[in-house]
């Protein structure tokens, strides 16, 4: 290593500043300091703030939806009738109020608006965070806390893979389905041989308890952005936030991994 | 001790910038960062070389004016300590100290560690201060403020308005800032009369220059005044207020 003395004597003496025009920049800025007046952005036609909001209320929705979903699951682990039953009464539930499917269409409408407008909020509030950061990036930020806000669009993007292929496996019985797949058939759903199918297939096993994982850090931080969002700053209304964000992805997390657990060491067959 | 220091040098807001590197032999452990670089300035001047500018004022961390980024942190790796009292025992003999402005796309380098912060002063232009007739002193009394309101206005009070949780803020976001302004100006007589419409226009003014909030928390760490971080989620509070109550109060 170069002794850090020499260093200082090679450094040569800067140039003398010479003047030259500015770009972007007020001639005066070195005498008054004032760069520029130009603001980073005009005012956006939809404020941050209310992305923020729609961000806290769709993922919010989510949370509700994959809590509920998880504690339905947990049938698998009374008999296999208890599941298929839940599966199809989910189908003509409320009827005749509501057509055959009604409920599910409803859901799944929902859920899908919010999938996009939680998406498109996403990407929006990225890219005015990258602008208004500049070139720039923060560094050295190392604790746990930060990995899971630093990869927020990382974890989300997962998530939506594994949507994906989740609605293809188990709802849909298309393509990476197991090649058993049952389909509804007069009256009679297949839930809980479909799960069994699927999960005895160790990769397919495998990605979803690495989605499961996911989805706890990606809600863990999300649900945390939710008591910002939605501005709870009373010290109790906050301790409160806090402890559900930790414990709603947990309970989600633990209730689901315990499925693919369950069939891959033949507890559940 | 000796230490190396890499130091940020840039000629004014159009020149790239870079790092210079120069060292000090004789720092000690009670110096403040911000006498470091009196101390390098010193010996670069004896040298007949340009010193770096860099800011500083009351050096008793009250004026705000301080404010560098220290090994990737904004003030130092002291947290909720500024600039001109980070102590040099952070470091130990032979280390690197690396310093440059603090960083955001809305503070513009003027020159070497000096940015240009008039991002936050339009933020309190539009807004952060009473601007009602409040007429002379009151008798003490008249007006009841309740003690632990008093106290809780003045917590949130102590901005020094040095901008450093924006640095610190991956998402270049004043919510720290703006948020303090906003609670402390609502919770007292003579700042709530104008509470919706303060919040409304200190949040149009912020979101034209900084970024939404993802709950890093960082700020609140680097803060040399303690805010709680509390006041970041007070930006929606107040915004939503205005809203459910469609006033200006
Ligand atoms: C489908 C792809 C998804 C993407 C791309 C995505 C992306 C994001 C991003 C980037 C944020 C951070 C926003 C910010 O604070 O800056 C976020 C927040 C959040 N996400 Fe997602 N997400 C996705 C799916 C989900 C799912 C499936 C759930 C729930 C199970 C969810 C729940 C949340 C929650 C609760 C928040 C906090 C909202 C807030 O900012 O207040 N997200 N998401
Ligand atoms: S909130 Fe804290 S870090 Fe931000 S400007 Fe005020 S004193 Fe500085
Ligand atoms: S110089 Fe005044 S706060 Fe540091």
């Amino acid at each position: 290593m170069a002794d850090p003395q020499d260093v200082k004597d090679a450094e040569p003496a800067p140039a003398p500043t010479e003047r030259r025009p500015l770009p972007g920049a007020e001639p005066a800025a070195l005498t008054t300091g004032r760069v520029r007046d130009a603001r980073v952005r005009p005012a956006p036609k939809v404020p941050s703030w209310v992305l923020k909001i729609i961000m806290a209320v769709t993922g919010t929705v989510f949370a509700l939806f994959v809590l509920v979903h998880m504690i339905g699951n947990l049938k698998i682990f009374m008999d296999p009738e208890h599941l298929n039953t839940y599966a199809y009464w989910l189908r003509t539930a409320f009827e005749p109020l509501l057509p055959y499917e009604g409920l599910l269409w409803i859901m799944r409408i929902v859920l899908l608006v919010c999938l996009v407008a939680h998406i498109a909020a996403a990407v929006m509030i990225s890219s005015r965070a990258r602008a208004s950061r500049g070139t720039h990036k923060r560094r050295g930020m190392t604790n746990l806390r930060s990995f899971a806000a630093r990869n927020m669009l990382v974890t989300g993007t997962v998530l939506l893979a594994f949507i994906i292929f989740h609605l293809l496996d188990l709802t849909l019985g298309k393509a990476v389905a197991p090649s058993g797949y049952q389909h509804i058939e007069n009256g009679q759903a297949y839930a809980y041989e479909n799960v069994v199918a699927s999960f005895s297939r160790w990769p397919v096993a495998a990605f979803y308890m690495f989605a499961l994982l996911v989805l706890f850090v990606h809600l863990a931080h999300g649900l945390w952005t939710v008591v910002q969002d939605l501005g709870a700053t009373g010290r109790r209304t906050r301790a409160v936030g806090l402890f559900l964000a930790g414990a709603i992805p947990l309970a989600i997390l633990l209730g689901n991994i315990l499925i693919p657990i369950a069939v891959l060491t033949g507890v559940v067959k | 001790m000796r230490l190396t220091l890499e130091v940020w040098r840039q000629t004014d807001p159009a020149d790239a910038g870079r790092f210079e590197t120069h060292v000090v032999d004789d720092a000690t452990p009670e110096m403040s960062v911000v006498e470091l670089l009196d101390r390098l300035n010193e010996s670069l001047v004896e040298d007949g070389r340009e010193p770096f500018a860099f800011e500083s004022d009351c050096r008793e961390g009250i004026c705000g004016a301080c404010g560098v980024t220290v090994d990737d942190r904004p003030h130092g790796p002291q947290p909720n300590t500024p600039s001109c009292h980070q102590r040099l025992s952070s470091w130990t003999d032979g280390q690197t100290v690396r310093i440059e402005p603090l960083r955001s796309g809305a503070y513009p380098v003027v020159r070497d560690l000096v940015v240009d912060r008039s991002a936050l002063d339009r933020i309190v232009q539009a807004g952060g201060h009473v601007a009602i007739q409040a007429g002379t002193a009151p008798d003490a009394d008249t007006t009841p403020v309740d003690h632990a309101l008093a106290e809780m206005a003045l917590d949130f009070a102590a901005c020094i308005g040095c901008g450093a949780c924006v640095a610190a803020c991956p998402n270049g976001a004043a919510h720290l800032f703006v948020g303090s302004k906003l609670t402390h100006l609502a919770s007292l007589p003579g700042g709530r009369e104008e509470r919706g419409k303060r919040a409304r226009a200190m949040i149009a003014e912020m979101e034209q220059d900084f970024g939404p909030c993802s709950s890093f928390g960082e700020c609140a760490d680097v803060c040399p005044a303690g805010i709680p971080l509390a006041a970041i989620a007070a930006v929606n509070r107040e915004r939503m207020r205005v809203v459910l109550r469609g006033k200006n109060d």
